[in-house]
């Protein structure tokens, strides 16, 4: 064996120790970096799981009393009413117009500068505070308008604010209708609108309802755009469909009970942290069945649909 | 002859009555604009001065807590811009690392089943109600905070409320929301450039470190940037777990995350609804001045999403 040979077979046994170091290296950095993503998302979802059931847990005593769901001070009847009262006419002002938009963006206009214009409009519509969007609705509506604090200019307010949301969940669903089935269509001689009303919206419905159902859990947890708007008090007769009267929320009341008007309704401290808590409670309630309805029901329909 | 001119009739109706839909978005973000921004001006026509007005520390619109007595009012608003910016970003300090952090181990490395647990949790917070963690906050955060910080700051009864349940707060009301629209940025990276990296032979997280973060980097700045402008405007999670008047003095101190403190969207919500007339034109001026704050982080999020490669 020649003095080179051995000299290039130490250097490559060194060569090897070396590539062998570095990997087992690379392979520790990637243990610990996997085992500290690990960690950082069990805690993360710890974290979700711990509030859901703290929540849950200090509003079941109240869940519990017949009173909580009475009209009395410490009964949360005439916020329920409101909230869904509130709910459905939102949605009956934002269902319509964000599809309606919706189809234009889809179906109708071409890409372009007015599409990218109206994009751009709803991402700034949807970084504006619900707070700053609350104090418009309340410039805008109640006073320019003269509708007062009442439910309308609160649902005029909530339909500004889900708008560019809804407008987006919206396209979403109308763009999974596959392009053929539009050519089909509009091939056999049909209109835009005819073959939109026979073809696109019955198969994206499934997305649509999801959709909606999304947009409704959005109205249902709003607070800071209905503080001006809607106001924090109830008329003596709330449970009217007259949509002029100011009217508070369970959100509303939630902030009413721990912020300002802490101490002023006549409710032990106790008593109004066990309101409180129960209120959270059914929020966190309504919003975990809006998310397995979201879930279920646009599964549901699109068993239906495909099976017709 | 006639059904088909009928149809092509309300063809051309429904056309225009949609379009009408869609430009509303348009005229509703430009009468936000106009009309806040009508407003935001009065202020310095009444007293106030623009450098006064975003250096001021003493916050008292309506004069009723003037020293003199005399009821002249003080247009100090730079306690509250301080507050609203020292909690944001101290929120979104501790957000984005997390955010991304779980995002990269979620699209990257965890196991089927885990993800089928996250998902839906991850939804289900993205809608909680802003009031509902601002209850957890008085529940949980500022009890917490009172005991950690007793040493610091005595036993105040007051004690726990502050910028640092604030920040608490924003953290959890701002996760969610970064975590999925990182998630969204991470799976917009096509499966190849994960392929290329591993059969170049690099370990797992050599992949996601150095092959699918730099590809989907503008992505995830989009969500930070978003995450920020989330918090910036969020309101009733802080201003339950604010329940100051003013910016304290001891502004240099670690005390001051622990006391009663102040920022714009809590004083806007609780003073707001009570002044009228010239006294509620200074808070016109700080609605305009989220207004601005967030335009311009929309403008910067657009900006990063059209330079990302993958969408």
């Amino acid at each position: 064996m020649s003095v080179q040979q051995q000299v290039s077979l130490a250097e490559s046994q060194e060569r090897l120790a070396a590539l062998k170091r570095l990997s087992r290296r690379l392979g520790v950095s990637n243990g610990i970096a996997i085992a500290v993503l690990w960690l950082i998302t069990i805690l993360v979802a710890a974290l979700f799981i711990f509030i859901i059931i703290r929540l849950l847990v200090e509003g079941a005593p109240t869940l519990v009393k017949a009173s909580f769901y009475g009209t009395s001070q410490a009964g949360i009847a005439p916020e329920l009413f409101n909230t869904f009262y509130i709910l459905i006419l939102t949605e009956i002002f934002l269902f319509p117009i964000a599809l309606a938009a919706a189809i234009f963006l889809v179906e109708y206009s071409r890409q372009g500068r007015f599409i990218t214009v109206i994009h751009f409009a709803a991402e700034t519509l949807a970084g504006v505070p619900s707070l700053v969007l609350g104090m418009f609705g309340f410039l805008v509506f109640a006073v320019y308008a003269h509708m007062g604090t009442s439910r309308l200019a609160g649902a005029l307010t909530l339909l500004c604010l889900n708008f560019p949301l809804a407008l987006r969940l919206f396209e979403e669903a109308l763009s999974t209708v596959p392009r053929m089935l539009r050519e089909g269509g509009l091939a056999l001689g049909a209109t835009r609108w005819h073959m939109i009303r026979t073809v696109v919206l019955p198969f994206a419905l499934p997305g649509l309802t999801t959709s909606l159902i999304l947009t409704a859990g959005k109205i249902i947890g709003e607070a800071a755009a209905l503080l001006f708007t809607m106001g924090l008090f109830n008329p003596s007769n709330v449970f009217t469909l007259n949509p002029l009267i100011a009217s508070d929320t369970l959100t509303t009341r939630l902030y009413y009970i721990k912020g300002v008007g802490a101490g002023t309704l006549g409710l032990t401290t106790s008593q109004e942290s066990a309101l409180a808590a129960g209120i959270a409670a059914v929020l966190i309630i309504l919003l975990l069945v809006i998310n397995l309805a979201a879930r279920g029901v646009g599964r549901a329909i699109q068993r239906r649909v495909t099976a017709a | 002859m006639q059904t088909t001119r009928r149809a092509h009739l309300s063809d051309q109706v429904v056309r225009v009555v949609f379009s009408i839909c869609a430009i509303l978005l348009v005229a509703v973000i430009i009468s936000v604009i106009v009309f806040i921004g009508s407003k935001a001006f009065l202020v310095f026509g009444q007293g106030a001065t623009f450098k006064g007005f975003f250096l001021g520390t003493f916050w008292d619109p309506t004069g009723a807590q003037d020293p003199t007595g005399n009821g002249n009012p003080t247009y100090g608003a730079g306690g509250l811009i301080l507050g609203s910016v020292i909690t944001t970003v101290i929120a979104i300090i501790i957000v984005a690392p997390l955010a991304i952090g779980t995002a990269v181990f979620f699209t990257e490395s965890a196991p089927r089943w885990f993800v089928r647990i996250m998902q839906p949790l991850i939804e289900i917070f993205t809608g909680i109600p802003s009031v509902v963690v601002g209850f957890l906050g008085l529940l949980v955060v500022v009890p917490l905070l009172r005991t950690l910080a007793s040493p610091l700051t005595g036993n105040l009864p007051t004690g726990g409320f502050g910028w640092g349940a604030a920040i608490v707060v924003l953290v959890i009301m701002v996760l969610p929301t970064t975590m999925s629209i990182s998630i969204d940025a991470l799976r917009a990276v096509p499966g190849s450039v994960r392929e290329a990296s591993l059969a170049l032979g690099s370990t797992r997280w050599q992949m996601m470190s150095k092959a699918v973060l730099p590809a989907a980097s503008a992505g995830l700045g989009t969500a930070v940037v978003l995450g920020f402008t989330r918090a910036i405007g969020e309101t009733l999670a802080v201003a339950l777990v604010l329940e100051g008047n003013q910016i304290p003095k001891n502004i240099f101190t670690i005390q001051v995350f622990f006391q009663p403190n102040v920022n714009i969207t809590a004083l806007i919500a609780s003073d707001f609804g009570e002044t009228s007339g010239a006294s509620q034109n200074a808070y016109w001026t700080l609605a305009f001045v989220l207004l601005v704050i967030t335009f311009i982080f929309v403008c910067i999020s657009r900006y990063l999403a059209s330079r990302s490669v993958y969408k």
